[in-house]
């Protein structure tokens, strides 16, 4: 185990690696920088000005070292090893330095962006994907059970239209009829405008025990009832779409198991069918459950593109678009990148776990 | 002597006629056939491909007709006098939403069927060559396809067409087509992982059976063992992953045009025409009309299709029960 987890984190170090380069190296390709904009507002800007803000943000520099350097001078010679800039880059974001984001929020450390953002998308993530699980594993646990039930039947069509239905349809048609049509809801956003502030900022201060934000004191309650208004629509289009999937996997996975021996074991020595059911079956279903569970962790952090941009909800995925629209690269680059580690690392928890919980499974 | 000979060969003629030799695909449209979902699943589509293939003589206007009058009508509303009525309304532009839905149909199942094939094509590629030659080649192979498959998708399909569009090189060698030639490139850069891998491990099962050794005996070289022996053997899991990886690949070009990333505006697409249902007076029930319509038939397509792969699952491997 211990050799295997070895070979795997060497493993998951060069994959990163390798994403880190060709995420920079798409984006770096594509013609047009950062001052773009700029040239065209104020046409009287010379080459000269926007050269030397290239060279500010390292942009003169070439993208592997060993090619040609820009002129220093007259001399013109091959870039010493430092001088790539995807290196220079993969070192800053190394010691957790993504830069400045260029256009988005101008000067504004890409960090604290994230971090800002990153309230959103997890009271989001967090409300949907939890509500998912809850209703779709006890679904398809009965589901399997009572298979080929007219409850079952109706669960399965249910979630074959939850995967078919693209949440950007579900969203604006749950917007148009229950918050335009019916007005029972926001349309988007985060907060009603008399609110004295948002629901992040309102657990904000109830974890940092009133300092966070003290004109916030007394009211989170208010403040968070209003936030959770607020969530309800784009969370609800989150969790009949991932639900849906779930059901799906949690009704297979406990058909997979009650066809096993010792279920067949366990009914033959008399227990009741709720313990079988239960103690024998569903602990042995949740096995592949718990590794898809892992999986997901990115999303919780890389949001919902979609859903956050028709709800207009200040999240990640928002941010995501926003930053690619403008071109603003280092806001895109912390986002991917921060996302690919999760993405590989989640990949080599859900193998950990794996193994802790299913003793038959030995890597060696 | 001829006497015999005749009831012999009437015999054989009995014979031949009770036992009709029935080939693989028909067993699987046999099946196919009682899988009541997955018939209804091929009537739908069948029915919506038809709708787009005759979109021109079925339509009832053409699709950049404008009735600026009448923007963001609702359904059934009137249309210019001696013309008929909008039956999904209008859009932004007072353009018959029907119309432009059916038009639309060809641009969406198109791109769909033409990203899905390649893809297929390089997947399957790719995962033989890798599980019939082993060893080092398999390894890259492999591992480039857990590369791929460890990117952030979405993302990455964003940045990539809204990046292609910007070299003038391209805008100026496709014109107008150039957002639907970049989805096509982009979605068959991020669509071939998952048959490769599905490829290799059915070769991989593959090529110890006897039949390959049978094979191998006889002097077939490796390009002819791979693409007469082991591809025609992996095509049952092939085509079910073809039929899933329609669905997706429709939601997903949606998905990009629906958020502007995708094919252009004066081209129609279901996704692009949610996209500017959006911009419909957020009154009553005006953003429902403009929205039901165009994501009803994505809707529409993607459950039939997985209707369908469910099926043929079903059909084509009885083992493969999920």
């Amino acid at each position: 185990m211990t050799n295997f987890l070895i070979r795997r984190l060497i493993q998951s170090v060069i994959l990163l690696f390798f994403i880190s380069a060709l995420i920079y190296i798409i984006l770096n390709l594509v013609p047009g920088g950062p001052f773009d904009m700029l040239r065209q507002a104020n046409p009287r800007i010379t080459q000269t000005q926007i050269d030397r803000l290239n060279a500010m943000l390292d942009l003169d520099k070439p993208i592997l070292p060993g090619e040609y350097c820009p002129k220093i001078g007259k001399i013109q010679e091959p870039c010493r090893l430092d001088q790539g800039r995807y290196l220079r880059w993969l070192g800053r974001v190394a010691t957790g330095d993504f830069g400045k984001s260029w256009t988005v929020s101008t000067g504004v450390k890409v960090t604290k962006i994230i971090g800002y953002r990153f309230g959103y998308t997890f009271v989001l993530m967090f409300i949907s994907e939890l509500l998912a699980l809850l209703i779709a594993v006890p679904i398809g646990i009965y589901s399997a059970v009572h298979q080929y039930s007219k409850v079952d039947f109706s669960v399965t069509a249910f979630a074959f239209f939850g995967q078919s239905m693209p949440t950007f349809w579900t969203g604006l048609l749950v917007m148009s009829l229950f918050a335009v049509a019916l007005g029972w809801f926001p349309t988007g956003g985060v907060k009603s405008s008399g609110m004295p502030g948002d629901i992040v900022e309102a657990f904000g201060n109830l974890f940092s025990l009133g300092t966070a934000y003290p004109k916030l004191s007394g009211k989170e309650f208010k403040v968070i009832m209003d936030g959770l208004w607020h969530v309800a629509l784009p969370a609800a289009v989150l969790v009949y779409f991932t639900m849906a999937g779930w059901v799906r996997f949690t009704r297979a996975a406990m058909l997979e198991v009650l066809r096993q021996d010792y279920m067949r074991t366990a009914r033959a020595k008399g227990l009741a069918e709720r313990l079988v059911i239960n103690k024998h079956g569903l602990r042995n279903a949740l096995i592949p459950l718990i590794t898809l569970e892992a999986l997901n962790i990115p999303n919780l952090f890389g949001g919902a593109i979609i859903t956050e941009t028709i709800f207009s909800w200040p999240g990640m995925g928002r941010q995501l678009i926003d930053a690619i629209t403008s071109v603003d690269w280092p806001i895109v680059q912390g986002i991917l990148v921060i996302t690919a580690v999760l993405i590989v690392f989640s990949n080599l928890l859900a193998d950990i776990l794996y193994a802790i919980i299913d003793p038959r499974i030995k890597y060696s | 002597m001829t006497d015999t000979n005749s009831v012999i060969a009437s015999l054989e003629d009995e014979a031949q006629k009770q036992e009709k030799p029935v080939s693989q695909w028909m067993l699987v449209w046999r099946r196919m056939r009682r899988h009541k979902l997955a018939m209804f699943g091929m009537g739908v589509l069948l029915f919506l491909v038809l709708l787009s293939l005759f979109a021109a003589t079925i339509a009832p206007y053409t699709y950049d007709e404008q009735d600026l009058t009448k923007v963001f009508g609702s359904w059934f509303v009137a249309g210019l006098p001696d013309k008929p009525v909008h039956v999904f309304g209008t859009d932004s532009l007072g353009r018959d939403t029907l119309t432009r839905i059916l038009y639309a149909g060809r641009i969406s199942l198109g791109v769909a069927l033409v990203v899905t094939l390649l893809s297929i094509a390089i997947g399957t590629v790719v995962g033989a060559v890798s599980g019939a030659f082993g060893g080092w080649v398999d390894g890259i192979l492999m591992r480039f396809t857990d590369l791929m498959l460890t990117l952030p998708q979405l993302p990455l399909l964003l940045i990539l067409s809204s990046s292609l569009r910007q070299f003038v090189g391209l805008q100026n060698l496709l014109g107008s087509s150039l957002s639907v030639v970049i989805i096509v490139f982009v979605l068959v850069i991020f669509g071939w992982m998952g048959v490769a891998r599905l490829v290799r491990g059915s070769v991989l099962s593959l090529r110890s059976m006897d039949f390959i050794e049978a094979a191998r005996a006889l002097g077939a070289g490796r390009s002819r063992i791979i693409f007469r022996h082991l591809i025609p053997n992996s095509l049952a899991p092939i085509i079910v992953a073809a039929t899933l990886g329609f669905g997706v690949v429709i939601i997903t070009e949606s998905a990009l045009s629906f958020l502007g990333f995708g094919v252009m505006p004066p081209v129609p697409t279901w996704g692009n025409m949610l996209n500017e249902a959006r911009s419909a007076p957020q009154v009553g029930y005006t953003l429902f009309t403009q929205t039901l319509a165009p994501g009803l038939c994505i809707f529409l397509t993607v459950l039939s299709v997985n209707f369908i792969g469910d099926g043929l699952r079903d059909a084509l491997d009885p083992r493969l029960k999920m």
